[in-house]
């Protein structure tokens, strides 16, 4: 019995410095952590709307209301885009479902209705196939498609129009990817009323 | 001398992937590219070198019956350290690694060697065996993930290697490729070792 109190004790004594130089190192680091998720996010949404000024959260009541609607089920954040004082887009943030999980992506949308660029972010799809939608060859095909019609995802053909290339061997990251775009499109349209 | 001996163990005499076996999650499953080979090798490594380290120190006081539990909380704590530290001070690393740093707390390497060398050894011999072992990884899985990667998507360290006609053999990449390359590699290591012998 004390045998048991003994190693019972030991145990507790190893977890207890393990949890300070857990709860140490944390504090330490959590600030930085913090900062540079913000300078990413930051990054990313200049990286696709290259002619704001600055980003501006839309208001909560907005934001509520559309996130509130099942159509627009993947979206997790929206920035309206400023320029010299007036709105020239949205950055829109999704996160559908790939096949590892949720694909984050971000979608510059300009007021009339063309994308000027997307990135995918944090996604836990598979190297070399999936984690390929996070490369510009694939990103770079949504630039200019518009909110006129829904981007379709084909296989094996040249894309036309409103049409994006599967990445061979990932197609249903691919789709994730332009169903989190096609959203992203709708709410664009409706936010800016047209 | 020793410490030579120590070190190399790890490369040849006793590799951890192609000898013991050890380790083999994270090789089938990371393998797809050279870079993720080298970080994960390299993010193991740095694991491994802290935790024999400190399992070597603390060997006298850690009662024979939760010496278990105890490396399991060494490592987990050394290991979540290690990824809060990248993530504050290198985000582009974590961005790339992100995915398989959690994954080193159950890379059985790494518990192989508190049991089988840090809790029996002087820190010294330990720091040198962590090294090795973690060196013969990192060596390992590069080769594994350089034949996958040139095979299965025609480059390599994302470098494009041949033609735009080239069609790469996707199930390369894909998990079957991984136990195809990784038995082959095996099979061929073992038949090199074997004839050095002679």
């Amino acid at each position: 019995m004390r045998d048991y109190i003994r190693l019972a004790g030991i145990l507790f004594f190893v977890c207890a410095i393990a949890a300070a130089a857990l709860g140490f190192t944390n504090s330490a680091t959590y600030d930085r952590i913090q900062e540079q998720q913000v300078i990413a996010s930051a990054e990313a949404k200049k990286a696709v709307l290259p002619d704001a000024e600055e980003f501006e959260n839309l208001d909560e009541a907005a934001l509520t209301e559309i996130k509130s609607n099942t159509k627009y089920n993947y979206i997790t954040e929206i920035y309206v885009a400023k320029a010299a004082g007036n709105v020239i887009g949205y950055a829109i943030q999704v996160a559908p479902k790939g096949y590892g999980g949720e694909v984050e992506v971000v979608v510059g949308i300009t007021n009339d209705g063309n994308i000027q660029g997307i990135k995918v972010g944090n996604n836990s799809e598979t190297p070399g196939l999936g984690k390929k939608a996070a490369t510009a060859d694939f990103q770079d095909q949504y630039v200019g498609a518009t909110w006129e019609s829904p981007i379709d995802v084909i296989k094996n053909a040249t894309p036309k129009g409103n049409e994006i290339a599967a990445i061979s061997g990932a197609t249903i990251t691919s789709r994730a990817v332009t169903d989190g775009v096609n959203q992203a499109l709708e709410a664009a349209r409706e936010l800016s009323g047209k | 001398m020793n410490l030579w001996k120590d070190f190399s163990n790890g490369l040849l005499k006793e590799n951890p992937t192609f000898r013991l076996v050890l380790g083999t999650c994270p090789t089938l499953a990371i393998t797809t590219a050279v870079f993720n080979g080298i970080g994960m090798g390299i993010a193991a490594t740095a694991v491994l070198v802290g935790s024999n380290l400190i399992i070597s120190l603390i060997k006298k006081v850690v009662p024979n019956e939760v010496r278990i539990p105890i490396y399991v909380i060494v490592i987990a704590t050394f290991t979540t350290i290690v990824q809060m530290v990248i993530k504050a001070y290198s985000p582009a690393l974590d961005k790339s690694l992100g995915l398989y740093i959690p994954l080193i707390v159950v890379n059985c390497i790494i518990i192989a060697r508190a049991e089988a060398f840090a809790a029996k050894n002087p820190v010294i011999n330990s720091i040198m065996d962590g090294l090795g072992m973690g060196l013969g990884f990192t060596v390992a899985i590069t080769i594994i993930s350089a034949v996958r990667e040139v095979l299965g998507a025609g480059t390599f360290f994302g470098m494009q290697l041949f033609g735009a006609n080239f069609e790469p053999a996707l199930i390369m990449i894909l998990p079957p490729g991984g136990f195809l390359v990784f038995g082959l590699s095996i099979a061929a290591f073992n038949k090199i070792m074997s004839l050095r012998k002679v």
